[in-house]
């Protein structure tokens, strides 16, 4: 009885949370499935078609056409803000000015608005106006400017991740620099009195120790990645041909403009398995580590 | 005591005056307009109905362009219109198919304003017979031409293009200027600007681009093909800018003033735009020709105002668009701030004879066509639409031409058909 009674007061406690949880997770994940089942625009009625959202993802060019593009970005940013971010937080993560001075510096663009950054690097990557035309012109790299978007998908790609490893690297590497600080002194000290090396040390004691902080990253980097609109929508437009528009880009276009609410559905849909799938597997790989 | 009866009693007065001015704000009638259009237009005609109907003003509200038709679709989902809106002209038959726009056909059938408004407009505002909206402000494109360049060139300034090939010939003849001058402009990555100014290039070549519905069979005639092949062979020619591949409609508004341009198709809104950018630029105006001479068209683009199935001020909302369509508005609104009229018999006025510009472009409203479907965003609008993609492979690639326009015609067919 009394433990019943023990149960409904629990139940209580966690009762607003499990509102907010029920309200706004639960209840719009089931009417997104629910949605996707069905041919729905807002401005006509909806009508049941089953899996024929899904069908047509699986049938539609431009579906694999994002996705590719979606899981290349992935791909090559990643290890980049995982290897400089790594890099500036061995370089800075001691406590001295200069050092704090430069973890700020890195860590600036973060704050800024993805969309105001995007469009200050769409200006930089300008034709006619564009710093780094000129910069790289200056330097003697390039003979005349170079169309940076809307040209070539990759040249594009490439313009996109430099201006998102500026933006986002200091993220990773102010969490970097956080468990590089975990680490305790007299293990390092230890290392140093063996005589091991500054590269022996950060191979065999600081990354080792620091491995849970770099799958966490590279989870966050990941998932962002894969959800990745603002940059792609203000500095390519999904051009040349659409080969730079990411998959969110496409969920967006037939959500919104498009009013394909059941489509746009199932492709979030998708999209969040393919999400879900990277993070059990990092969650393995936690679990692995750990062990 | 004395300061807390005085608290008391300007805390009544300020109650006392909030239900009386409460109401008065609630008669006003609430509008959307997009941003992105002609804003300074719409501006200005609400001010002017708003000093002659201080009793019933327009309370103008901007919603972002890109976010409209939603904005719109979820207003009428959730039943919390406005009681007029301002609309992108090419989604009129979407919301009107869709049964979302209040009828006006018996309210407006006797009006004489009707017979002359812009062509297009009144397409896109019907839908099976019935009337749903009239035009708002009127955009039109034309053949834009550098006179400074011309001469340079060896050409007569007076004498513009008037078939695809001559604008060739000129293009070259400019382009060998040399320096940072090219002969044409042809924006590669706006899906938009491309309607609105390589869409009549098309349509004066005697073809169709759009399907009206499912049944209709879109990229008719030869004229596609043609204008392809010259915007394939202009850029390969050398006559367009390399970096206007790139140009997604940001600065398409800024490229003919930079004086650098020797041709492009534009809208009327360049008339004021480049004489503010390069005063000293000499410009003339002529019409968007086609393949042969004599064959020319343009693109009546703008807004249309139409009224949300939910409005409850829709008696008000009739009077509003009478208000557009009146002489004195055509001609001390429009035609003052040298914009279109939205009638056809309005462009002979005081403003337009001062500015020959005007009156030059204005003749493409003769001439000029809108496109009529119901999925206008998808087919032509958007950056992934087969419009913008059909053009990107006939420009920058080498692909067979009729292999392009058969695949476009298949995506654009799959659209309608959806």
């Amino acid at each position: 009885m009394h433990s019943k009674t023990s149960s409904y007061v629990g139940l209580l406690y966690v009762a607003p949370a499990l509102a907010f949880v029920l309200t706004f997770t639960v209840y719009p994940l089931v009417q997104m499935v629910w949605m996707s089942l069905h041919n729905w625009s807002l401005i006509a009625a909806k009508k049941f078609i089953g899996f024929g959202n899904f069908v047509k993802a699986w049938n539609d060019p431009q579906f694999w056409t994002s996705l590719e593009f979606t899981l290349k970005y992935t791909i090559l940013i990643t290890p980049v803000l995982m290897v400089l971010g790594y890099l500036i937080a061995l370089l800075t993560a001691e406590n001295r000015p200069l050092r704090q001075f430069t973890r700020s510096v890195v860590f600036a663009p973060v704050v800024i608005g993805l969309g105001a950054s995007s469009l200050l690097w769409y200006w930089l990557f300008s034709y006619d106006f564009g710093l780094i035309n000129r910069a790289l012109m200056d330097l003697g790299v390039i003979a005349k400017p170079v169309v940076w978007f809307g040209a070539d998908a990759d040249i594009a790609l490439g313009a996109v991740i430099v201006s998102i490893v500026w933006k986002v690297v200091g993220f990773g590497t102010i969490l970097f620099v956080a468990a590089i600080h975990a680490i305790p002194g007299e293990i390092g000290e230890a290392a140093m009195v063996d005589g091991a090396s500054y590269w022996q040390r950060v191979r065999r004691i600081t990354l080792p120790l620091t491995a849970k902080t770099i799958l966490l990253v590279t989870l966050v980097s990941v998932i962002g990645s894969l959800l990745a609109f603002d940059q792609f929508y203000i500095m390519t437009a999904g051009q040349p041909r659409n080969l730079t528009a990411t998959s969110v880009f496409l969920i967006y276009l037939n959500s919104f403009p498009y009013l394909k609410l059941g489509y746009g559905a199932a492709l979030s849909l998708i999209l969040a398995g393919i999400i879900l799938v990277c993070t059990c597997l990092q969650m393995l790989l936690s679990r692995r580590s750990h062990a | 005591m004395s300061l807390q009866l005085s608290t008391r009693c300007r805390s009544a007065l300020a109650g006392l005056l909030a239900m009386v001015a409460l109401p008065a704000m609630a008669e006003d009638l609430q509008m959307w307009e997009r941003s992105g259009g002609n804003a300074g237009m719409v501006d200005a005609l609400v001010a002017a109905w708003n000093e002659k109907n201080p009793d019933r003003k327009i309370n103008l509200t901007y919603i972002p362009h890109t976010e409209m038709v939603p904005k719109i679709a979820q207003a009428i989902a959730s039943g919390e219109v406005p009681d007029l809106m301002g609309m992108d002209l090419i989604y009129g038959p979407q919301f009107e198919a869709a049964g979302q726009l209040v009828d006006i056909t018996d309210k407006v059938k006797d009006w004489p304003e009707l017979k002359t408004a812009v062509q297009g407009h009144m397409a896109v505002s019907t839908y099976e017979g019935r009337l749903y909206g009239v035009p708002l402000y009127a955009d039109v494109s034309a053949l834009f031409y550098n006179k400074d360049l011309f001469r340079k060139a060896g050409l007569d300034p007076e004498k513009p293009p008037t078939s695809l090939a001559e604008i060739r010939e000129y293009a070259d003849k400019i382009t060998a200027l040399g320096g940072d001058v090219k002969g044409y402009f042809l924006p590669g990555s706006c899906a938009g600007c491309n309607i609105f100014t390589v869409g009549p290039l098309m349509w004066a070549s005697g073809a169709t681009i759009e399907p009206r519905d499912a049944n209709d069979e879109p990229l008719q005639g030869d004229g596609v093909k043609e204008v392809l092949q010259w915007a394939r062979d202009m850029i390969k020619a050398g006559n367009v800018h390399e970096d206007a591949r790139a140009e997604t409609g940001e600065t398409f508004h800024l490229r003919f003033g930079s004086g650098k341009i020797g041709m492009m198709g534009t809208g009327n809104f360049n008339i004021t735009l480049a004489k503010e950018q390069n005063p000293s630029m000499d410009f003339g105006i002529a019409l968007l020709p086609g393949v042969k001479s004599g064959q020319v068209s343009s693109f009546a683009g703008g807004d249309i105002v139409t009224i949300p199935n939910g409005s409850k001020r829709i008696d008000d909302a009739i009077d509003f668009m009478k208000f557009l369509l009146s002489d004195e508005t055509q001609v001390e609104v429009y035609a003052k701030m040298l914009n279109m009229t939205t009638r056809g018999d309005m462009t002979d006025n005081k403003y337009f004879q001062a500015e020959p510009k005007v009156q030059q472009v204005a003749k493409a409203i003769a001439v000029a066509e809108t496109p009529y479907t119901l999925k206008f965003f998808e087919l032509i609008n958007s950056p992934q639409g087969p419009w913008l993609q059909m053009l990107q492979r006939a420009y920058y690639e080498d692909t067979d031409l009729d292999t392009i326009i058969s695949e476009a015609k298949a995506q654009m067919k799959a659209i309608a058909a959806e």
